[in-house]
């Protein structure tokens, strides 16, 4: 069973990623986080396979995210998926610099979102 | 009430969420866009408005590309460019690019209206496009605000800013603010508030230009955040305002000025005292929390011990604002229907439970279990009364957010037309259901636009009828009992009666000799096809005459009535009830059936004997205390058989607002609660009925719809 984190401040977008991730092909868990304050308060409850980040967000924004779950032992090896609309070329440059994993512009196919998740859970599994 | 229930086509879960989000976020764009039509004025910006609404922006691009509206998400995209250019500076406020974000808003709205078309969207193709060339040409030509040296500031702290944040970073060093990195740990379960209380105070200096959070001393208990603080106070100023335990305060840039900020009478000298209160506090800072970034050899550094001599602070509004996000929980208003839905079931299951209990009681070998049964169902009872008000009152909103939106388009109707208007606004607190307050949007606005355009004269010619320049239009609201009562009142040039008759006969509507009286006359604005003004203007002309408001008000047991003098002004009342899910019903029988009567529309009920009805003109009526009230027989209404024409008759007094009719019934039957449904098929449309409820074990009954009854005697007494 895969856990995955979804941090997202759109319902319908996040309603989006779960349904797309919900048919992974694997069994899954979601959780839903809907600002980085939620997604802070989640991380320490549960042992999660995969985190799914936004970057635009109230409180904090999703690099901020990605810095501090990078900069943390216990989070570190969670693989970091960022979901952007498509936008500061540099921003998205720092979400990798700062250790996301991978990076998707939105729009995209519900498929390559379940591609990419597929590839970052087997990565992670194998290290 | 029917007509409420069935308008909205079958959509997929997910585009229904879709339309709902961008209808907020257009709603919040507006918003935001009147707060910086405002600020343009002013001259000043607010930068996180700036920021508020790039983020809109930005999330209705990403939205409707994902659902492959792509005109939508181009022009979202294109509203994103504006606004990155404003909030990162290089767009001045008084930019002209900055003109085309409302048509740009407006017409994203337009295209979400046509969203379920696919030809109507193409159709908005070039209208996209046109818009799309003005923004690119205006923001090609836009004045560019000059950029700053990038800062002396530490690497590690810039990683996690994104452009924005950087932006105002550089801002911020160019207007020689002081840039401080504020420190402390919290509990990582319950850090919301604490970090709250430290932005909030924070802010009241400043500027809080980041939020990082990083592990605490404890990883898994503890999180720590640093602040990226920019002010024009020194640290020694910052440090007295923030109250927290661990909390500490770097320097990591020295502002140019030694100005204190205008709210501290604190120290001017800011270097000194930075320096004293970082020699007397470091010990305190050491002692309280790990700080591992903060160089204790740096003489800005001072740390926040918590000041006895303080006095308690205040919590601050904008500590409020963030709790009532995290209390406030979005529901989809169909989920409130299914849970208004199975109350009103409840409600009708414990009438049932009534009844056997009575059942019980009147048979000596089980009377003791129907005394039992009895007082449960009175507990029973009064839980689910509660249960009721709860889900009602979750339903209710202020009508503010309608106005607000009338407001707006006030603002813009004034700056589109140059006419002076003021728009004054009473009652914004006064509650309704949701969905009457989503529906009176369409027909109040238009009754605003009708006001402006129509109603109010040019300054001019006000002048000369000795009233002020400006004109007014009044909106207010009042809670009379279970109605609202919403008035929109102006101080134009009022109605011409006798232009409305010509008018009217005219289009044929009324009978050249007719002989009407003048509420009568007025009446006639409200049918099909009759507009008193003969130019049609761009913003009021289109489709919705008041036959529309009208009707619009009526499918929601709503009432419309029009007075207006000539030169002194024009007031629309629409009256409407507080709710429409549960009511309680006057059952009353006609010949073999039942009807429900809204109890909240019941003034009074009276036996009379035939020789108390007056006939005139083939109508009938009854003296009430002086007064001639109006009846109907319901048994002719709906074609039952009539009673023997020397019963003893009851009447049920209706009204609503100022309105009276009497109905004339066989029987009284009980109050009892009743849940509207819709009626689908043939008789959705019998005139005189709002739709079906079950009465525990007695079956379905019609619920009278009495707004219409009663205007239709209106016009049956006026006629007489």
């Amino acid at each position: 069973m895969h856990h995955i984190l979804i941090v997202e401040d759109s319902p319908t977008m996040r309603s989006l990623v779960v349904s797309a991730l919900e048919e992974l092909g694997a069994p899954v868990r979601i959780t839903e986080a809907a600002s980085g304050f939620e997604a802070l308060r989640e991380l320490p409850r549960e042992a999660y396979d995969l985190i799914v980040t936004d970057i635009n967000m109230p409180d904090i924004n999703g690099l901020e995210l990605v810095s501090f779950v990078k900069s943390n032992a216990a989070y570190r090896a969670i693989p970091l998926l960022i979901i952007s609309t498509e936008g500061s070329e540099r921003d998205r440059l720092k979400g990798l610099e700062l250790g996301a994993d991978a990076y998707l512009v939105k729009p995209f196919e519900p498929e390559v979102l379940r591609r990419t998740a597929r590839d970052l859970l087997a990565k992670a599994q194998e290290e | 009430m029917a007509a409420r229930r069935t308008r909205s086509p079958a959509r997929s879960k997910a585009t229904r969420e879709f339309v709902s989000e961008v209808e907020e976020i257009l709603e919040r764009l507006r918003a935001d866009l009147a707060d910086l039509a405002d600020q343009r004025a002013g001259g000043e910006l607010e930068p996180e408005l700036a920021n508020r609404l790039f983020r809109s922006a930005h999330s209705l691009k990403g939205l409707a590309g994902m659902f492959g509206f792509e005109g939508m998400s181009g022009l979202a995209h294109h509203l994103e460019d504006i606004l990155d250019g404003l909030r990162m500076g290089r767009l001045a406020a008084s930019a002209p690019a900055l003109d085309l974000l409302e048509p740009a808003v407006e017409l994203v709205a337009s295209l979400l209206e046509r969203a379920g078309s696919a030809k109507a969207q193409a159709g908005a193709a070039e209208e996209v496009a046109r818009l799309v060339e003005r923004i690119e040409a205006a923001l090609h030509a836009g004045p560019a605000a000059a950029r700053v040296a990038a800062p002396e500031i530490d690497e590690r702290l810039l990683r996690a800013l994104t452009e924005y944040e950087e932006h105002r970073l550089r801002e911020s060093l160019r207007r020689g603010r002081w840039i401080h990195l504020v420190e402390a740990s919290f509990e990582i379960l319950s850090f919301e508030e604490g970090l709250a209380d430290l932005t909030g105070a924070a802010r009241e200096i400043g500027e809080v230009i980041s939020t990082l959070p990083a592990p605490g001393e404890v990883p898994e208990a503890q999180i720590r955040f640093s602040l990226l603080v920019a002010s024009d106070a020194d640290a020694q100023a910052l440090s007295t305002l923030l109250d927290h335990p661990t909390a500490s305060i770097r320097c990591v840039h020295r502002g140019a000025s030694d100005a204190p900020s205008e709210r501290l009478e604190h120290s001017t000298h800011a270097a000194e005292s930075a320096q004293r209160g970082a020699a007397e506090r470091s010990a305190s800072a050491r002692a309280a929390g790990p700080q591992p970034d903060a160089s204790e050899s740096d003489p800005e550094d001072a740390s926040v011990s918590p000041a006895l001599d303080e006095p308690a602070r205040e919590p601050s509004g904008e500590l409020d604002s963030l709790k009532s996000i995290s209390e406030t929980v979005r529901v989809d208003i169909r989920k409130l229907d299914e849970l208004m839905n199975l109350v009103g079931e409840l409600v009708i299951q414990r009438g049932a439970i009534a009844a056997i209990a009575a059942q019980l009681l009147a048979e000596p070998a089980s009377a003791r279990f129907g005394r039992e049964l009895g007082k449960l169902h009175k507990t029973l009872d009064r839980k689910l009364q509660e249960l009721q008000a709860g889900v009602l009152e979750v339903r209710m909103v202020p009508l503010r957010q309608v106005f607000e939106k009338l407001s707006r388009v006030v603002r813009r109707l004034r700056r589109d037309s140059g006419k002076d208007v003021r728009l004054e606004i009473r009652g914004g607190d006064t509650e309704l259901d949701k969905l009457i307050v989503e529906e009176l949007a369409d027909p109040l606005m238009h009754v605003v636009r009708n006001a402006f355009d129509h109603a109010l004269e040019p300054p001019a010619e006000r002048i000369a009828a000795g009233k002020p320049a400006e004109g007014t239009i009044r909106l207010e609201a009042l809670q009379r009992g279970n109605h609202v009562v919403i008035q929109v009142a102006d101080d134009g040039r009022g109605i011409d009666v006798d232009a409305v008759r010509s008018r009217a006969v005219a289009c044929g509507l009324v009978a050249p000799d007719a002989l009407l009286t003048r509420k009568e006359t007025l009446d006639l604005i409200f049918q099909p096809g009759l507009s008193t003004s003969s130019e049609v203007t761009e913003t009021s002309g289109r489709g919705v005459g008041m036959d529309v408001v009208r009707e619009n008000v009526t499918a929601l047991g709503g009432l419309v009535y029009l007075d207006s003098t000539r030169g002194a002004g024009t007031t629309i009342s629409l009256t409407l009830p507080i709710t429409l899910a549960i009511i309680q019903a006057l059952t009353v029988g006609v010949a073999d059936q039942r009807f429900a009567i809204p109890l909240t529309a019941v003034l009074e009920t009276l036996l009379v004997g035939p020789e108390a009805i007056q006939r005139s003109e083939g109508r009938e009526f009854l003296n009430l205390r002086g007064d001639a009230l109006a009846l109907r027989r319901l048994h002719a209404e709906f074609g039952l058989p009539a009673p023997a024409a020397d019963a003893r008759q009851a009447v049920v007094v209706v009204g609503l607002g100022d309105a009276r009719a009497g109905l004339l019934v066989d029987r009284l039957e009980g109050q009892q609660d009743a849940v509207i449904k819709p009626i689908l098929g043939p008789v959705r449309s019998v005139p005189g009925i709002a739709g079906a409820t079950e009465l525990g074990d007695r079956g379905t009954v019609l619920v009278l719809d009495v707004a219409a009854l009663i205007e239709d005697a209106a016009r049956r007494r006026e006629a007489a």
